[in-house]
């Protein structure tokens, strides 16, 4: 059963990149990208057009997003019950210490920092993907997906 | 509504017809007067064309005096004279005619005098010149009537004539146009009256012609309704049904009344039904006495006795309707009686029946007072028969029965107690003692003379209700000690992994550090410890599977076969491509299963399949075929070593293996995993094999009822 | 840097090979551990003996602790101010879907199945301390 990502990253040439990278995976990956905040919010509410959305088994999230940004989103996430459960995992060029020292604080799973070169970003991405979803377990999927 | 318009479509027609006989009169009188003004004006113009034609001749006549005269005159030969005198006699003849004719025009009237006036005048002179030729001879004459006035009369009268011609004229210019304008105006009347005479005569035609299709309509309905009443009343034989006239005569009755008196049609004909009443109630006046009340009410009701024609006496219910016409006039009676006597007949069967029942019977009247009951109801309840006729049923069904009775606004007891027909109520009954049991009761409602009964089966339930309560338990028993041994295997599995994963680790690190260092026994003990342990691990997992085929069993839903074994297929990629395996198979159908529990099971089977193999390209084959009903059998065929039949049962037992350890790898009890998952499914599962020629394994599943 | 891992584990085994695995990924880790539930939040929160214990980087916790079983220790850890934004990764035996589930909601920030051979449990322990202590940022912590 191929497993449902969310990327919330509206840099398009990130996107690319990180698909790049997953189709290397091992088990097959369905790619959902919401390019701002409150389409990310929209799909995980299967709002509006995401009506038929599936639940994502975990969230790649950018913190600087347009309209809403990550942080925000990352609050409304884990203030969610049916949400807070999935694996969110932050991915941003920020390096700040406050933004990963609030990012834990609201519960982020893990504060991954996107390298600029494209060869250790691809390689991140692998290391991601690969703990991911082959070392961890990932929350099972509830029977309403 | 209907009868409104009946009664305007009557007056239209006779309206109708009255309009369109009033044109054709008009149109006539029109006509008639054309006529007539048309003939008089003919009679004008004709009249008119006479006077000219007179006048005419008057101018000719003149013209022939003066001539003649002339004639005479010059030559003095007597012959003239005689054209002379004609013409004088036409003039006057012709004035005359002239005269008479224009009476009604003064004008021409005084015309025609003046005229006759100079004609006079002109033939006394004409008659004198002649004398004078006569007597004097031509020149006297001539000079004469050179002199006279001759000329000067014949223009004048010339001119006059001229005059009345032009009157005339005139006057039939405007007679002839008088006529034609009548002409006009007839053939316009003519038309106009005779199209609207049509049209009126043709609606009302058409409207006479719809009335008498929905005349013929209504009589023939009228007539079917007839057809049916009589087959109704004659076919109903357990009821006599009679027509009476107000005095009580006999009209009409079907063949129910002759069986129950026992009379034909013709001995009853007109008679009065008194005479199917006893001695002594004729003599009481009862009969008269009973129409007078239906009479009275519209409708009575009674219950008496009658005598048949051989003399015998029956009781019956009898209602008496009263029919009046529309004015309110007693027309006469309707009567439906029932013979009673046969009731009671069936009545006395049925106390037998209800006597002889294996299960409590009780009889209920519509009070709730137990009316009868049988000697098990004496038994059940633990009373007397004379303790409960009379009482209320209450007292031994304290609740659910009595209310049930009940005829109240919303419904009649017919209705209430058929709601109950069929369907077993259950509730708690009392004995005398005052214990309670539970009961089952079964209702049917009864007719009788005393109103509507009913009857209640009484089954005593309690050993019923025990066992029920006792399979319940069982099951909760059965269910607990399942999920205990489920629990149990889990369990012990689990806690079972800890301290064998430190021995299996442990050991494999001392293997790892010290191989090689202490002695060589050192080697071999580590060495079958480690063995041991992880085989000790091996084991545990397989159990930890063998017990989640129950526990972790999900509902068994509609499946895709085909998609399972893609998937077993999928897990078992390794394995096939170093085995360079060819595995097929046919479409396959969907089924009811567990999704993930037929992945592992194609993929047990499949994955053996593959690894108990000759060297070679071990082939497998998956199909499945329907097996009668709705079941699908399923076949994993394979081209590999093959089972010695005496095997064929104990392969699917747990932990059985039938190779060496190091010949294969494996636990044994992939194949109980099989079963136990099979027959999960409420299938089975088998092999069909032959050492060396490989091996069939089938089994087989419900199929899913969507597609047949 | 120095990471301080807190791990917190009943079996001495599985503690002795988590180290092994640990030194030979990472020599820089200083490993503690705590036994059970009670001597983990002793520790978090500096209490008794462990009063100068450092803030852990990172929480190793297992799921079946004798006194205060590892799914208290996450709750508690996991609504503390103080504590909650240390990644805690539940390293456990346990597979029951209900623990996976239920530790996600308590906001464990991940969840791993403990192998049962050992060569799949080396491999495992690189993998964590590859991906947590080399790859993921992790929060900067008041040392003392």
């Amino acid at each position: 059963m191929p497993l449902e990502v969310l990327l919330v990253e509206d840099s398009p040439g990130d996107v690319r990149l990180t698909q790049e990278a997953f189709r290397d995976a091992k088990t097959s990956i369905n790619l959902h990208v919401a390019t701002d905040g409150v389409a990310a919010m929209a799909f995980l509410r299967r709002e509006g057009d995401h009506s038929q959305a599936p639940r994502p088994d975990f969230i790649l999230l950018d913190l600087n997003l347009p309209k809403m940004d990550g942080r925000e989103v990352l609050a409304h996430i884990k203030e969610d019950d049916e949400l807070k459960t999935i694996p969110t995992i932050i991915l941003t060029t920020s390096e700040a210490e406050a933004d990963i020292l609030k990012s834990y604080q609201l519960q982020a799973n893990c504060y991954i920092n996107k390298p600029v070169q494209l060869e250790a970003f691809d390689a991140i991405v692998k290391s991601v993907n690969s703990f991911w979803l082959t070392t961890a377990k990932l929350p099972p999927r509830a029977n309403s997906g | 509504m209907g009868a409104t318009i009946r009664f305007l479509t009557k007056r239209t027609v006779q309206f109708a017809f009255g309009a369109a006989i009033a044109i054709l009169l008009i149109v006539a009188g029109f006509a008639y007067r054309s006529i007539v003004i048309s003939g008089e004006n003919g009679r004008w113009v004709r009249h008119t064309y006479e006077v000219l034609e007179n006048l005419q001749e008057l101018r000719f006549a003149l013209e022939a005096v003066s001539s003649s005269v002339r004639g005479y005159i010059l030559t003095g030969e007597e012959a003239y004279l005689e054209p002379y005198h004609a013409a004088g006699l036409s003039l006057e003849q012709h004035a005359t005619t002239v005269r008479e004719l224009t009476t009604d025009n003064p004008v021409q009237q005084r015309n025609i005098l003046v005229l006759e006036d100079v004609a006079v005048a002109k033939l006394e002179r004409a008659d004198e010149d002649i004398n004078l030729r006569r007597t004097q001879g031509i020149e006297a004459a001539s000079e004469a009537i050179r002199a006279g006035p001759g000329l000067h009369a014949t223009v004048e009268y010339a001119a006059i004539v001229s005059q009345m011609q032009d009157e005339e004229r005139r006057l039939l210019v405007l007679r002839i146009a008088d006529a034609e304008r009548s002409t006009n105006r007839l053939k316009i009347t003519l038309i106009l009256g005779t199209f609207l005479g049509l049209l009126i005569t043709v609606a009302a035609g058409w409207s006479v012609q719809r009335d008498n299709s929905r005349r013929e309509t209504a009589e023939e309905a009228l007539r079917e309704g007839e057809r049916k009443y009589r087959m109704l009343v004659d076919g109903v034989k357990e009821y006599a049904i009679l027509m009476l006239g107000p005095q009580g005569e006999i009209r009409s009755w079907n063949p129910g009344a002759e069986r129950m008196t026992g009379c034909a049609w013709e001995e009853v004909a007109g008679q009065n039904f008194s005479r199917f009443f006893s001695a002594d109630d004729v003599s009481l006046g009862r009969p008269q006495e009973i129409l007078r009340k239906a009479a009275e009410s519209g409708e009575y009701e009674e219950q008496g006795t009658r005598v048949r024609k051989d003399g015998t006496r029956y009781q019956i219910r009898t209602t008496f309707t009263a029919s009046r016409d529309p004015a309110g006039n007693l027309r006469g009676f309707s009567v439906i009686s029932r013979d009673l006597t046969e009731n009671k007949e069936s009545e006395t069967k049925y106390r037998g029946l209800l006597e002889a029942a294996p299960d409590a019977m009780v009889v209920v009247n519509q009070s709730g007072e137990i009316v009868l009951l049988n000697v098990q109801a004496e038994k059940q309840f633990g009373y007397r028969r004379d303790e409960l006729l009379g009482q209320k049923v209450t007292n031994i069904i304290p609740i659910g029965f009595a209310e049930r009775l009940i005829a109240d606004d919303l419904r009649s007891t017919e209705d209430a107690s058929a709601q109950q027909i069929g369907t077993g109520i259950e509730l708690i009954a009392e004995r005398k003692d005052g214990s309670e049991f539970p009961i089952e009761i079964m209702l049917s409602p009864l007719q009788s003379a005393e109103g509507t009964l009913v009857t209640a089966a009484i089954r005593d339930i309690s050993v019923r209700k025990k066992a029920a309560v006792v399979l319940l338990q069982k099951v909760d028993e059965l269910k607990r000690s399942n999920e205990e041994l489920g629990q149990f295997a889990y369990i012990a599995s689990h806690d079972l992994q800890e301290p064998l994963r430190m021995v299996a680790s442990y050991t494999q690190l001392l293997s790892r550090r010290y191989k090689g260092k202490l002695d060589a026994d050192a080697d071999e003990f580590i060495a079958f410890a480690v063995d041991g342990a992880s085989r000790m691990q091996r084991l545990i997992q397989d159990l930890l599977a063998y017990s989640r085929v129950g526990t972790k069993g999900k509902e068994l839903l509609e499946t895709s076969s085909e998609d399972a074994l893609q998937q077993a297929l999928a897990n078992l990629r390794g394995a096939i491509e170093e085995s360079s395996a060819v595995v097929t198979h046919d479409p396959l159908p969907p089924v009811l299963a567990d999704e993930m529990q037929l992945t592992q099971l194609f993929q047990n089977l499949v994955g053996n399949a593959i690894k108990y193999q000759n060297p070679g390209v071990p082939r497998v084959h998956v199909s499945a075929a329907r097996n009668g009903g709705k079941q699908w059998d399923f076949t994993v065929k394979d081209n590999g070593l093959g089972i010695d039949p005496q095997y064929f049962e104990r392969i699917f037992g747990m932990f059985q293996r039938l190779h060496k350890r190091d010949e294969f790898a494996g636990t044994g009890i992939g194949l109980a995993i099989c079963k136990k998952i099979v027959e999960r499914h409420g299938g089975h599962i088998w092999v069909e094999s032959k050492p060396g020629q490989g091996s069939t394994f089938r089994f087989a599943l419900a199929g899913s009822q969507a597609r047949s | 840097m120095t990471k301080e891992v807190l791990l917190v584990e009943d079996s001495p085994g599985d503690v002795r090979l988590t180290r092994e695995a640990l030194r030979g990924v990472d020599a820089s880790v200083h490993l503690h551990v705590a036994i059970d539930g009670v001597e983990a939040m002793a520790f978090l929160n500096r209490e008794g003996a462990y009063a100068n214990a450092p803030r852990p980087d990172f929480i190793l916790l297992d799921l079946n602790l004798p006194k205060m079983d590892g799914r208290e220790v996450l709750a508690r850890i996991k609504t503390d101010e103080k504590l909650r934004m240390i990644p805690t990764v539940i390293l456990t035996t346990s597979d029951a879907e209900t623990d996976v589930s239920n530790s996600y909601r308590l906001q464990a920030n991940c969840y791993v199945t403990k192998p049962v051979q050992l060569e799949e449990f080396e491999a495992l322990m690189k993998n964590i301390t590859d991906f947590w202590l080399r790859k993921v940022k992790l929060p900067q912590q008041a040392r003392h």
